[in-house]
């Protein structure tokens, strides 16, 4: 009897000590990593000083900031499989359904408490990160896309407005192509960027959609088409746009600053790269032109979420409940690089900026979110692929969209 | 008897010790070569879910039927056999005229051997960095080609010069290390062969096509089996040309950069090793066919 008193005895001092060592481990500072990508410097060192207040008000959470900058959701997939995530990272709505359907992120329903104030968030971004009605991301910014356009340039060719509608914009870019004495142009009047998440909006102004119910893509039909024999033609009839690589740019804002293009549609990161890149450019921004009579454009956006295996989950939330918090986003919004995610912030700067700001802001409210199912990134690359073709005439529109979408769902099928 | 035992033992023991000092090699080999190869060919026949639940499910011969009918398969084959029939002979016969210059008396040989050997030594992915600009819209290349009033081209936009780019700055990179194996095989060569060739009266043209020639033969093998086995694995320029894509219009995917593309975006692992399978495949055959071609006039 004695000895099994003193080894029961002996057993709960055990206990005791390893109950004890864990909370001091539970004491000592904890690390957790936050991973994204960097789309400029300065961006980044605003976040490096966000991330040491944070640090210097929860002292016992030390945060690891991390840049991925090439390939990130690569590097961020493979990192998921090897179980070595990071414990918050950036992710881009378009790759959002992917992660959520594999339910490698962690639903934060549980952790919202109501003083966060989730609906000050606009809905159509948080929708684009929920799933069963699990909010899996908290949106960090947004921007849309609107009309940037060179003011010199409007000037010199006598056009005192922005085009209304796309019709407009077509009429104005002929005027503003201007050649030299060989007949080869080398300004053009309108900036393309011949890709799918430039276009969405495009294919939706004659009623078209991108995806199916089932995820399929279904693009190739004649109301989309319509849509974008608009861009076709414009390239290829009145040869009065270019894409970047005809011109030897890298980017369509690369065009813009040049002088190579006079307008262009662009969004929210694009205003202070002009600033600081083309210091000499004199441009304004306009909302983007309707097409078909109807008001469109794209919104891009993205989150921070949470790494489902993560081990230190209640610091995570405090990370991105932190960097989400409307205090942050007021000073991390003075840059310019996009929109904040919070209505009540963007209030403000909506009646702060009105001049460059404000077409972007007003594209909020009838923009398309870049975002359609988990099939999206097959439907991307087919898409693309076959577009370039009937931009450069390799093939009709019709044919290249029926091979993009054929291909793209055989892909689909034979991948489930 | 006892002899016989000895000597086993002896032997024994020295295949041990023997062993022993390749285990370095072999575990190596083994984690690195051995492993992923069996299991590329185990996992080819199975339908792989990495991301979230790992799940592994026997597909059978499913995702070598889906081969067939996967479009972009045989665009990317038919690029890459494309690639491989141009740059293969144009780098083999570049690296001998290069060796051959090299190997004459002419002034400032080691400096041009420095020169031509700058490329190779240099990171492909710098080089294809650096070729982009050569080939932007604006780029020396079109300024030269319109200063000699030929037509200039969009070199990275149109898809049917996009290959050719590449097919250029990998000949141009990768000619000069072939053309050193070809130097030092040119020194092996006695130079009483020569000498006793011109006592007979044989031209310069003979006694290249009758006694170089025949004892580059191993060299050259060597230089076309790497020289297809480096082409077929064309990866790093055509993803750095097109940013990942292989555009314009499929136009630079090749069958590498289509296995990254179902291996890391799409994250088909079982297709992706089915596809890594058929490329192994492929190089095999073309080597072995290769291989009997030079056995059939082997010089020694």
């Amino acid at each position: 009897m004695k000895k099994l008193l003193s080894s029961l005895a002996f057993s709960a001092l055990l206990l005791l000590t390893t109950a004890c060592r864990s909370r001091d481990q539970n004491e000592g500072t904890i690390e957790i990593t936050l991973s994204g990508w960097q789309s400029n410097p300065i961006e980044s060192q605003l976040l490096e000083k966000v991330i040491d207040q944070f640090e210097a008000k929860y002292p016992n959470i030390k945060v690891k900031h991390e840049v991925i900058n090439s390939q990130y959701m690569d590097v961020i997939k493979t990192r998921l499989i090897g179980d070595v995530a990071p414990d918050v990272f950036y992710l881009d709505a378009f790759e959002a359904p992917l992660l959520m359907k594999f339910e490698v992120l962690e639903p934060l329903n549980s952790y919202i408490k109501p003083e966060f104030n989730i609906s000050d968030f606009e809905p159509t971004l948080i929708n684009a990160f929920k799933r069963n009605e699990k909010i899996y991301g908290i949106p960090k910014d947004f921007s849309t896309l609107a009309l940037f356009y060179d003011q010199t340039a409007f000037a010199k060719a006598d056009i005192k407005q922005p085009p209304k509608t796309w019709n407009e914009l077509i009429q104005y870019s002929k005027k503003l192509t201007r050649s030299e004495p060989d007949g080869k142009p080398n300004r053009y009047g309108f900036g393309i960027t011949p890709e799918l998440p430039r276009q969405q909006f495009i294919i939706q102004a004659f009623g078209g959609k991108l995806v199916d119910r089932n995820n399929y893509a279904a693009f190739a039909t004649p109301e989309s088409l319509k849509g974008l024999q608009l861009v076709i033609e414009q390239y290829r009839r009145d040869r009065s746009s270019a894409q970047p690589s005809d011109v030897g740019a890298s980017s369509g804002d690369d065009m813009l600053g040049q002088g190579r293009v006079a307008m262009l549609l662009s969004g929210a990161w694009s205003i202070p790269y002009f600033k600081e890149t083309f210091p000499n450019l004199k441009f304004a921004t306009a909302e983007v032109p309707t097409i078909n009579g109807r008001k469109g454009t794209m919104a891009y956006t993205v989150a921070y979420v949470m790494n489902r295996k993560s081990t230190h989950k209640e610091a995570a939330w405090k990370l991105i409940e932190y960097l989400t918090s409307e205090a942050v986003m007021k000073t991390s919004g003075n840059q310019g690089f996009a929109l904040p995610s919070r209505r009540s912030v963007l209030a403000e700067l909506q009646s702060d900026r009105t001049s460059l700001y404000a077409p972007l802001i007003a594209g909020a409210k009838y923009a398309t979110t870049w975002q359609a199912g988990e099939t999206l990134p097959t439907i991307l690359t087919n898409f693309d692929n076959q577009f370039v073709s009937a931009l450069i005439g390799q093939q009709s529109l019709k044919d290249a969209m029926q091979k993009a979408q054929d291909t793209a769902n055989r892909e689909i099928y034979l991948s489930n | 008897m006892l002899n016989k035992t000895l000597w086993n033992k002896r032997s024994t023991r020295e295949t041990l010790s023997g062993y022993l000092f390749m285990t370095p090699a072999i575990v190596v080999l083994g984690i690195f070569l051995i492993i992923p190869v069996i299991f590329t060919i185990v996992l080819a026949f199975y339908r792989v879910q990495l991301l979230g639940e790992i799940s592994f499910r026997f597909a059978g011969f499913k995702n070598f039927v889906r081969m067939g009918s996967d479009e972009r398969v045989w665009i990317a084959l038919q690029n890459t056999v494309e690639y491989v029939a141009i740059v293969v002979p144009i780098q083999t016969i570049l690296a001998i005229v290069l060796a051959l210059i090299l190997n004459t008396q002419i002034k400032g040989k080691s400096w041009f051997r420095v020169a031509f050997f700058l490329p190779t030594v240099t990171s492909s992915a710098v080089l294809t960095l650096i070729f982009m600009w050569i080939y932007n819209t604006n780029g020396l290349l079109n300024s030269f080609l319109s200063f000699l009033r030929l037509p200039t081209y969009n070199w990275l936009g149109d898809p049917d010069v996009a290959l050719k780019g590449i097919m250029l700055m990998n000949i141009w990179a990768t000619a000069p290390l072939f053309m050193v194996i070809y130097l030092a095989a040119l020194q092996d060569i006695p130079e009483s062969l020569y000498e006793a060739a011109s006592i007979d009266g044989a031209t310069p043209w003979e006694k290249f096509w009758c006694i170089t020639l025949p004892f580059l033969k191993p060299v050259t093998f060597f230089v076309i089996v790497m020289g297809i086995i480096g082409t077929f694995q064309l990866f790093d320029q055509s993803y750095i040309f097109s940013g990942g894509s292989g555009g314009p219009n499929n136009a630079t995917l090749t069958i590498v950069l289509l296995i990254y593309q179902y291996a890391f975006k799409n994250l088909d692992m079982g297709y992706a090793l089915a596809l890594t399978l058929m490329l192994a495949l492929v190089i095999m055959t073309v080597t072995l066919i290769q291989r009997s071609l030079f056995k059939e006039e082997s010089f020694d």
